[in-house]
């Protein structure tokens, strides 16, 4: 059994980040001469992001953090707590091999993009995981304010109109109408779980029925009649469209503006779960309720806000779904809670409650996304998709309840 | 006050069933009430029956046969004079005519044909709607027209034309005949097709968007000849996706033509912006008026061909596709 000393490793990080820099930055400059531009498309620009990584992580490595013991043990242990990650690493490199368009930035950009909402959604549910819980909800809400947002910001030339006589209103006030729509819901959610100690699935599941009728009913009053909204008012695209920063240079397709929304959201509830009472009361809720009345913890009240903090992320979700497809119908967000609620357990979001962090959500939306992603991009079957996104739901809890029993 | 209530609810009830029983009520069944499409179809029936002086009541299948099934039950129980039916699964036709047999009600399909085996066992059910292979032929035309007009369309100058096809729900009837007849279309106008990629997007705008997405960034939209979609709202999807890749923006150098199926208010929108090519016209509005001519000639028993639409082989009305391309739409 060999010990590699803290020292020991910061060089190795280092070392091995310098190496790739360097390999990345030479690789460069000579793609163009070698005629390899074709071939690994922007490959070396992630070999230097990669390399810059590593080696500041090495750099930065305090003594005594991160002991390594290098073990027959420790080594399977490494492996299967990394199970999906490495799964995906592989899978990333076998995609590359096949397709080596998928080393692009804007591959890699148009990933992050298709995770922002997603990312909103997963941080949304996942104070409802943290008390025990969950959201079924959570979808119908999508729904709910993309076809409220939608509804009311249309072009005054467009043919169809939800609102026919509806002025150019401002452009946040259909946003706050379409979130405030889904907190009522979501107070209504936190409400039959505090009160009546309904377990969140049943209550949730109700409220989802309730959502998507009310919803519907929305959606086919006349003159629209359950038609598509279209004619999306441009100003409202933007906020899912626009890209900033597309003349960096030739060829950058900027960055989608969800990014930084996302990004925003993230460090907001990194903040609100870390550093706020209520952010630990629901850890303390989630990790025994009993013990949490006793210390004199408002539960009714904290079980209301998560659910309407929750719902109101949900609407932000829904109002950035419809302006990024410049459209809505009734159906948008279908199937979105459970996708939310398998990226947090990917993430390490525990189902029985109290466990679970900012960080690891983000590693199970962008996991979830990637590997969804390239096994599109290589045009894997939608029904094997089905079939390996279910196998990686599986041998995540599993992973999850094995290291549990082992502590 | 609850029994007052429920008094009250047992009067209404009674009320309503005694007023419709002098009009001759139609029963209809949508597959699924948000879909584009059927709105038109309904609209359009509502508006027939109305003129007409009979009353329709229309039922939401919810895209399940079996929530279906349930809905045409109750309205022969509740005594409706002809049935038009919107059939979820076409394949599921037979126990829905058996049923209208054995209730004696005239059956009138729409929009979703049931096989001509299940119509002929009963002399009572019709089909009324459009040739789905006409839909894809004209799709496929639309193409090959824009392709001989416009040299540059063929971006690497191969002389053959490289499409992505974007189908709705798979087994679909006009999810198979479009794909299919809109790639003949293409080769009977001269042109050789190759199909770099298809995928299912379900008739879905969201779906169709992230799919285009990707085979924009693993093919890349300057190897994309055409796109081909088998509705409008995938044709959108897909022109979304498409911006999101700065094509379709309104320059010439850099547009793809991209086809879809049931010129809906969107599709226009987009043909008059010039970010589309073009799509076919499902006529809603004559099906919708020669659905509730027919079902009310059966019930009352009067001579069909005075209804103004043409029956073929005693079971079909078909109803003609039309192009609509820029221009034509303002």
């Amino acid at each position: 059994m060999a010990e590699i000393q803290t020292s020991k490793k910061k060089r190795l990080f280092t070392v091995c980040g310098l190496i790739v820099l360097l390999l990345g930055i030479a690789l460069y400059f000579a793609k163009a001469p070698l005629g390899l531009n074709r071939k690994i498309y922007d490959l070396p620009i992630f070999l230097i992001i990669i390399g810059l990584g590593f080696a500041c992580k090495g750099f930065m490595m305090k003594p005594g953090e991160g002991e390594l013991v290098l073990s027959k043990k420790a080594f399977g242990e490494f492996l299967t707590n990394n199970a999906i990650l490495l799964a995906m690493l592989v899978l990333v490199v076998v995609i590359c091999i096949l397709q080596p368009r998928f080393m692009q930035v804007r591959v890699a950009l148009d990933i992050l993009t298709q995770s922002s909402t997603k990312l909103i959604m997963a941080l949304g549910i996942c104070f409802t995981l943290l008390i025990a819980g969950t959201d079924l909800s959570a979808g119908r809400m999508v729904g709910l304010a993309s076809v409220v947002s939608a509804s009311m910001l249309q072009t005054a030339t467009y043919a169809n109109r939800f609102f026919p006589d509806l002025p150019q209103v401002q452009l946040w006030m259909p946003i706050v109408i379409a979130i405030v729509a889904c907190m009522i819901f979501g107070a209504l959610n936190g409400f039959l779980v505090a009160k009546f100690d309904m377990h969140p699935f049943i209550a949730t599941l109700a409220v989802q029925v309730i959502i998507y009728g009310a919803c519907s009913l929305y959606f086919d009053m006349p003159p629209n009649n359950s038609q598509p909204i279209g004619g999306i008012r441009p100003d409202f695209a933007q906020l899912g469209q626009m890209r900033l920063l597309s003349g960096l240079y030739r060829g950058f397709p900027g960055i989608s503006i969800l990014i930084p929304i996302a990004v925003v959201i993230c460090i907001v509830i990194w903040f609100i779960l870390n550093k706020t009472v209520f952010g630990k009361n629901v850890y303390a809720i989630g990790g025994n309720r009993e013990a949490a009345v006793v210390a004199g913890i408002n539960v009714f009240r904290n079980i209301m806000g998560i659910f309407i903090l929750a719902s109101c992320l949900y609407g932000i979700a829904g109002v950035l779904e419809a302006a990024r497809t410049a459209g809505a119908t009734n159906n948008y967000g279908n199937g979105y809670e459970l996708d939310a609620i398998a990226a947090c357990v990917v993430g390490g979001v525990s189902l029985s409650g109290g466990i679970g962090k900012v960080g690891g959500i983000v590693m199970g939306v962008l996991i979830f996304t990637i590997i969804q992603y390239g096994l599109q991009f290589i045009n894997v079957s939608p029904m094997w998709q089905q079939v390996i996104k279910g196998v990686i739901i599986a041998v995540a809890v599993a992973i999850d309840l094995t290291k549990y029993r082992r502590k | 006050m609850r029994k007052i209530f429920i008094l009250a609810l047992t009067f209404l009830l009674i009320f309503s069933f005694a007023a419709s029983a002098e009009e001759i009520k139609i029963g209809s069944c949508i597959y699924r009430f948000n879909d584009a499409f059927m709105l038109r179809f309904r609209n359009s029936m509502s508006a027939e029956s109305e003129k007409l002086g009979a009353k329709i009541e229309l039922a939401d299948g919810q895209d399940n046969q079996a929530i279906q099934n349930e809905q045409i039950d109750s309205y022969i129980l509740e005594g409706v004079k002809v049935l038009i039916v919107n059939i979820v699964d076409r394949m599921t036709a037979q126990p829905i005519i058996d049923k209208a047999k054995t209730a004696g009600i005239p059956i009138v399909f729409i929009n979703r044909e049931p096989p001509l085996e299940m119509l002929n066992t009963y002399d009572k059910a019709y089909y009324v709607g459009a040739k789905a292979e006409e839909s894809g032929t004209e799709e496929g035309e639309l193409i090959a027209d824009y392709f001989k007009n416009n040299p540059d369309a063929d971006k690497n100058h191969d002389g053959k034309l490289q499409f992505i096809m974007l189908k709705g729900q798979n087994g679909h009837q006009d999810m198979i005949l479009r794909s299919k007849y809109s790639v003949e279309a293409i080769k009977n106008a001269g042109i050789e097709p190759v199909e770099i990629a298809s995928a299912i997007a379900n008739w879905d705008k969201l779906q169709a968007m992230q799919i285009m997405n990707g085979f924009a960034m693993s093919i890349g939209p300057e190897n994309i000849e055409a796109v081909i979609a088998n509705n409008d709202e995938m044709a959108l999807g897909a022109i979304e996706a498409l911006k999101n890749s700065d094509y379709n923006k309104g320059d010439k150098a850099f547009y793809i033509p991209v086809v879809g199926v049931d010129a809906n208010a969107s599709a226009l929108d987009a043909m008059d912006k010039g970010e589309m090519l073009g799509t076919v016209l499902n006529d809603a509005d004559n099906q919708g008026t020669a659905a509730v001519r027919l079902a009310l000639a059966l019930a009352n028993g009067t001579d069909l061909k005075s209804i103004g639409y043409e029956i073929t082989d005693n079971k079909y009305i078909w109803i003609p596709y039309q192009k609509v391309t820029r221009g034509e739409n303002k």
